[in-house]
């Protein structure tokens, strides 16, 4: 900072993507990042991810349902959401998301009903909450492994899309250099599914408590974590070196800011600790999984509203508090109010036991 | 349409000049200078000149610019962003910079293509305009914008930003902000009309014509006069004292 100027009359710029923009992000990242990890166990019949790949399911479906809506309340004007499809502009990749979502939603949606239809029929037949109405979702509780897989596929095209949107569309903001690098859309890409493993950590704790669930799932997350920290350094040392102008331009912009120093270091310590407790006691499963699911959390919040609060042509920076009302707090408690109503819902057909038990669960047979 | 006239009968404290003095123009950069080219339409493309050095920082078009468009309050579609400059090469400890901003209604504007309905468009005539009826506010352009020009205006909730007074230039009047400009310091005018006050001024000023952040090739229709290197980019200094009321971001340095 040059301590020769100060600015004495400017305008501060409110944040214009609120809290429910980074609860989309969050929760469409740990929706994509869950549905990867249902893949071995429900897709490719691995025995050891069987329970754990279908929590992860359950978690996809959970967070994947609850994100559009706070995409949708994030728009100022969230009844005109028709006119992304009416107005298609190709060189918008918030155009080009308009219609990845529902493409990935779509199928995970089917491939989430076909991989738990017999389970909805066992359930039904168990004759627990909502049996009737599991039985009618079961239609039937066939396994139908084409569909499944075809739905699968979709669902894969599906995530790889939206995975690639919702990085991009930040990467490309060049007025904003600490959006502007190429590393971001991977360092989403990593938190995603390092958070949608830390989801099923949670899940795996709430429900079977699988020793061999919260080992297979520590290893996953550890190697994120790894990968995390890799990217984070090599993010720093592009911006150190200067070798790369981008990433030199985004450390100069936040890196004399007290406030991004102290994430900075918070985001590397929470990122070894939970590799280090993943590695070296894997047994911690919830602590871990919470820990995983904070830094993911805690990234976004960074990136979007710290990112904000860089004025663009003013000097030093605007500070960020909280609004309590449907601008901010109300943005998050909102989102973790519909995600746990989905999630009751859904547990309430498909109880989470059963969920983890898988066909091993002989309960109702 | 005429042209603002040049009137420079109202000149700058004597402080301020002082202080000018003290921040020369840097002329290495006249071989980057913009060049404002006449577009091939034939038809009108406007364009603003900001003489900074004729600005007195009265915040006159700030506030004619509210009154005119209805602008919310805490919201600004332009203001004189000022800065104190400590002077090293004087005897008063410092002085005080002006730079008016405003949408510079970029030639190569990075708020279009990211518009996701195609509701930020650029008219035949240079100006960036929104499609009130179409914008879904999703402030992606507010991002975008590489100069904090845009805003989403609370009472409409869609994106807001300068129109360079589209309602009043269609109708053959200067937009608000040069009608009452004290200091002289916008002329608006017609870079197609080579006889206009706008072309001449655009070319006597040549040799010293800036843009902001020129680096990003966004092509700005708004060009300064005096305009100081420290000022054309993010301003490196402490940041604003002054803010706005009833707005939930604060400013520190
Ligand atoms: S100044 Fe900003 S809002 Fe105006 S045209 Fe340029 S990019 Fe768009
Ligand atoms: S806020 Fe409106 S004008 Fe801006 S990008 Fe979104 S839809 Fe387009």
């Amino acid at each position: 900072m040059n301590p020769n100027i100060v600015e004495t009359i400017n305008v501060a710029r409110e944040v214009a993507w609120l809290p429910w923009a980074v609860q989309y992000f969050f929760l469409i990242g740990l929706s994509y990042g869950a549905f990867l990890l249902s893949l071995p166990g429900i897709v490719f019949r691995r025995p050891t991810w069987g329970g754990v790949s279908r929590l992860a399911l359950l978690g996809a479906l959970v967070c994947g349902l609850s994100a559009p809506v706070a995409l949708l309340a994030d728009l100022h004007q969230p009844g005109r959401f028709w006119h992304f499809y009416a107005y298609f502009t190709p060189t918008s990749w918030m155009s080009w998301g308009a219609f990845f979502i529902p493409i990935y939603l779509g199928g995970l949606i089917v491939y989430g009903w076909l991989a738990f239809r017999p389970d909805l029929a066992r359930h039904a037949a168990s004759g627990g909450r909502l049996a009737g109405v599991a039985g009618t979702l079961a239609y039937g509780g066939h396994e139908s492994r084409g569909a499944l897989k075809a739905a699968a596929l979709l669902a894969f095209v599906g995530a790889a899309l939206v995975a690639l949107y919702t990085g991009v569309e930040v990467a490309v903001v060049r007025a904003r250099p600490l959006w502007n690098t190429p590393l971001l859309p991977v360092q989403f890409f990593i938190t995603a599914l390092a958070g949608a493993t830390g989801l099923a950590l949670v899940f795996n704790r709430f429900s079977s408590r699988d020793a061999a669930h919260t080992l297979t799932l520590s290893r996953v997350l550890a190697a994120t974590q790894a990968l995390a920290l890799a990217i984070g350094a090599l993010w720093l040392a592009l911006g150190v070196s200067g070798l790369s102008p981008v990433h030199a331009k985004a450390l100069a912009e936040v890196g004399p800011s007290a406030n991004w120093q102290i994430s900075a270091v918070w985001a590397a310590a929470a990122t070894a600790l939970t590799l280090l407790l993943a590695w070296k006691r894997p047994g911690s499963g919830l602590l871990v999984g919470l820990l995983a699911l904070h830094s993911a959390w805690m990234m976004r919040w960074s990136i979007f509203i710290g990112g904000q609060e860089v004025p663009k042509t003013g000097a030093g920076y605007y500070s960020y508090s909280l609004p309590l009302g449907p601008e901010g707090l109300m943005g998050i408690v909102g989102t973790a109010g519909l995600w746990i109503f989905l999630f009751v819902l859904i547990t309430s057909l498909l109880p989470l036991d059963r969920i983890a038990a898988g066909a091993a669960d002989k309960a109702g047979v | 349409m005429k042209s603002c006239s040049d009137s420079s009968s109202l000149l700058a404290s004597p402080s301020r000049r002082a202080f000018l003095r003290g921040v020369p123009v840097v002329t290495a950069a006249a071989a980057v200078a913009p060049t404002p080219a006449i577009a091939a339409t034939g038809r009108h493309q406007w364009a603003m000149l900001v003489d900074v050095r004729k600005c007195i920082g009265c915040q006159a078009c700030t506030v004619s610019c509210i009154q005119e468009n209805g602008v919310p309050e805490g919201s600004f579609r332009t203001v004189v962003s000022t800065y104190s400059v400590k002077l090293t090469d004087s005897a008063q400890p410092a002085g005080t910079y002006v730079l008016p901003r405003l949408c510079n209604h970029c030639d190569n504007p990075p708020c279009i293509p990211v518009c996701p309905v195609g509701a930020t468009y650029k008219r035949d005539d240079g100006i960036v305009a929104v499609d009130g009826d179409r914008c879904v506010g999703c402030a992606y352009c507010v991002q975008a914008c590489p100069y904090d020009a845009r805003f989403i205006n609370h009472e409409t909730n869609k994106a807001d930003k300068c129109t360079f007074c589209a309602h009043r230039v269609d109708a053959g009047l200067l937009p608000a902000c040069v009608e009452t400009c004290v200091g002289g310091a916008r002329i608006f005018g017609d870079i197609n009309d080579p006889n206009g006050e706008l072309a001449r001024r655009l070319k006597e000023a040549q040799p010293q014509l800036k843009a902001l952040k020129p680096e990003l090739e966004t092509s700005p229709r708004v060009f300064y006069i005096g305009l100081d290197e420290r000022f054309s980019g993010k301003v490196e200094g402490e940041g604003t004292l002054w803010k706005p009321r009833n707005l939930q971001s604060t400013a520190h340095g």
